[in-house]
């Protein structure tokens, strides 16, 4: 067990430059998978939010290919578009969608019904509504599918290492090829799941800071205090 | 507003439809094209390491985005992806595999009519140029343990009819059925078969060899652990296998839109002796470096032959 971590330790001294090269790709890739779809899905969530009959086949098609196993995903885009990086974006783009659609739509559907009706009531037009009363309130779990969709993509983005794409799974795969490679698979496999856990803390710390909980009671408080006068 | 919102719209279109179509993502490189250059390498260190010092080489001489695409299965899945612009240079091609992969063609005994063959072919079939070799040759050779190799006083290939019946022999996966240099062609050459032969990862024979789980295994003449774990490479004396040469193969439209390029390969011409590539594949395989660091040092140590 020593040992194997001494290889490990040994390993990150002789590499280290291509390791942290390796990482930043292998993270890069995940971000625009994440990012695109984001550019996507969250104006799809707003609008099957909008538009309730929308809402059960716009999820449930996302559903539909979330079940697609990763290997085969990959695969078929790999027939469409050739090796390399720009396959695994996509693939990782159309696995973003659910979580992102699922929670915009979650978190726009379930603002109070009351604020959008004072909002109404002030003159707000439908764009200002949705600008400054829905996505303000809904961020924190529109933020949260974000945060969700990082994470799996940065395990699928591991997978891609088999199609070219490189990043921190070239350096499992590698391990796996190389007799004794128990070092060398842990040395790419540990990075992978750190950055897995680092995204998520780092995710969660914004989903929180974003959160509307403070400003609503500070709503609440107004409107109460507003009530006797 | 509407003007705004539209032109969001086409905003995202337009991030969409440039993703699509294949162009290179900022900080990811690559995508396909005669601009861009695209090394694919085999899963093997070997190909690996060449293919980083490939890279560094054509980096140092131009200025072209270089991609690496790392653990294509086969030469024949290498040889697929450069006919279909996925990659525009292959990092290590072996001549007797590809005149019977790629040219399928019978197997052709001497080195040099060989590797004048496949530049000529390669040329006008696929309209790509085959280098001359890096001076390393990667042939298929018998292995066994020296201390058998003694006691059993074998020397060469035609010693293991002998005990053909009894020996565990572990051979690459491909080479099992494979055409032209496989192992059906062997049975009818050497005119004896194994009885008991395991195909397995090439990569795994050298300690199934070592450990004593085998005692027979068809091993890659450069690697590293042919030495490190005293095994002895078994005379062809029947000149089965044919001579497997190593050399770049690059598309001559990657050549023509990136000057230097060539040139820059051809600066590895010759340089790289088997025993070489030895210590590079062991320094891989066993010693924990990563081929781009194994090719960076080599390099360095040899003033990227400047």
């Amino acid at each position: 067990m020593f040992e194997v971590l001494s290889d490990v330790i040994q390993y990150y001294m002789q590499n280290f430059s291509y390791i942290s090269q390796e990482f930043f790709r292998h993270f890069l890739m995940a971000a625009y998978g994440v990012l695109f779809a984001a550019i996507v899905a969250i104006p799809l969530g707003i609008t099957i939010a909008r538009f309730g009959r929308l809402s059960n086949w716009g999820i449930q098609l996302a559903n539909i290919i979330q079940t697609i196993p990763h290997l085969a995903m990959l695969s078929i885009f790999m027939i469409a578009m050739g090796l390399g990086a720009n396959t695994v974006v996509v693939a990782l783009f159309f696995y973003s969608i659910l979580p992102i659609v699922k929670n915009t739509y979650t978190g726009i559907v379930n603002v109070d019904q009351v604020l959008l009706d004072s909002g109404k009531a002030m003159g707000m037009t439908k764009g200002q509504l949705l600008r400054m009363v829905e996505i303000p309130l809904a961020l924190s779990v529109i933020m949260a599918g974000l945060r969700n969709a990082l994470v799996i993509a940065i395990g699928i983005v591991a997978i891609g290492a088999f199609f070219g794409a490189g990043g921190l799974g070239d350096i499992i795969i590698r391990g796996t090829n190389v007799t004794d490679g128990t070092a060398i698979i842990l040395a790419g496999a540990i990075p992978t799941a750190l950055m897995a856990i680092i995204t998520d803390l780092i995710m969660g710390t914004l989903e929180k800071l974003l959160h509307p909980v403070k400003s609503v009671k500070d709503d609440k408080e107004n409107v109460d205090h507003a009530a006797p006068a | 507003m509407l003007t705004k919102k539209i032109r969001h719209r086409c905003l995202a279109a337009l991030l969409g439809v440039s993703m699509i179509s294949g162009c290179s993502l900022p900080g990811l490189g690559g995508g396909g094209g005669d601009e861009s250059v695209t090394i694919g390498t085999q899963d093997t260190s070997e190909s690996q390491i060449i293919g980083h010092m490939l890279r560094i080489m054509i980096e140092r001489n131009t200025d072209a985005d270089v991609e690496i695409i790392n653990n294509l299965g086969t030469s024949i899945v290498v040889h697929q992806a450069m006919m279909n612009g996925d990659i525009n240079i292959s990092s290590t091609r072996y001549t007797g595999t590809d005149i019977a992969g790629a040219l399928n063609e019978e197997p052709i005994m001497d080195p040099d009519e060989a590797l004048d063959h496949l530049m000529e072919e390669f040329d006008d079939r696929f309209d790509q140029t085959w280098f001359p070799s890096y001076g390393f040759d990667n042939t298929y050779a018998f292995t066994i343990r020296e201390d058998l190799a003694e006691e059993e006083g074998i020397e060469n290939v035609s010693d293991l009819e002998a005990m053909a019946d009894t020996v565990e022999v572990g051979v690459d996966n491909n080479w099992l059925t494979r055409e032209g240099d496989g192992y059906p062609a062997f049975q009818e050459h050497y005119g004896f078969e194994f009885d008991h032969i395991t195909p397995m990862q090439i990569g795994l024979v050298y300690d199934a060899l070592a450990s004593g789980n085998m005692d027979v295994v068809l091993a890659y003449t450069s690697d590293g652990r042919i030495a490190a774990y005293d095994l002895f490479l078994l005379e062809d004396d029947q000149q089965f296998f044919p001579p497997y040469d190593t050399s770049a193969v690059a598309t001559n439209d990657v050549l023509e839109a990136n000057p230097g390029v060539e040139e820059a390969i051809r600066q590895l011409e010759g340089q790289i002796s088997t025993e070489d590539m030895q210590v590079l594949n062991y320094e891989a395989d066993a010693e924990l470096s990563e081929p781009a660091t194994v090719a960076e040092n080599f390099l360095e140590e040899n003033n990227y032959f400047e």
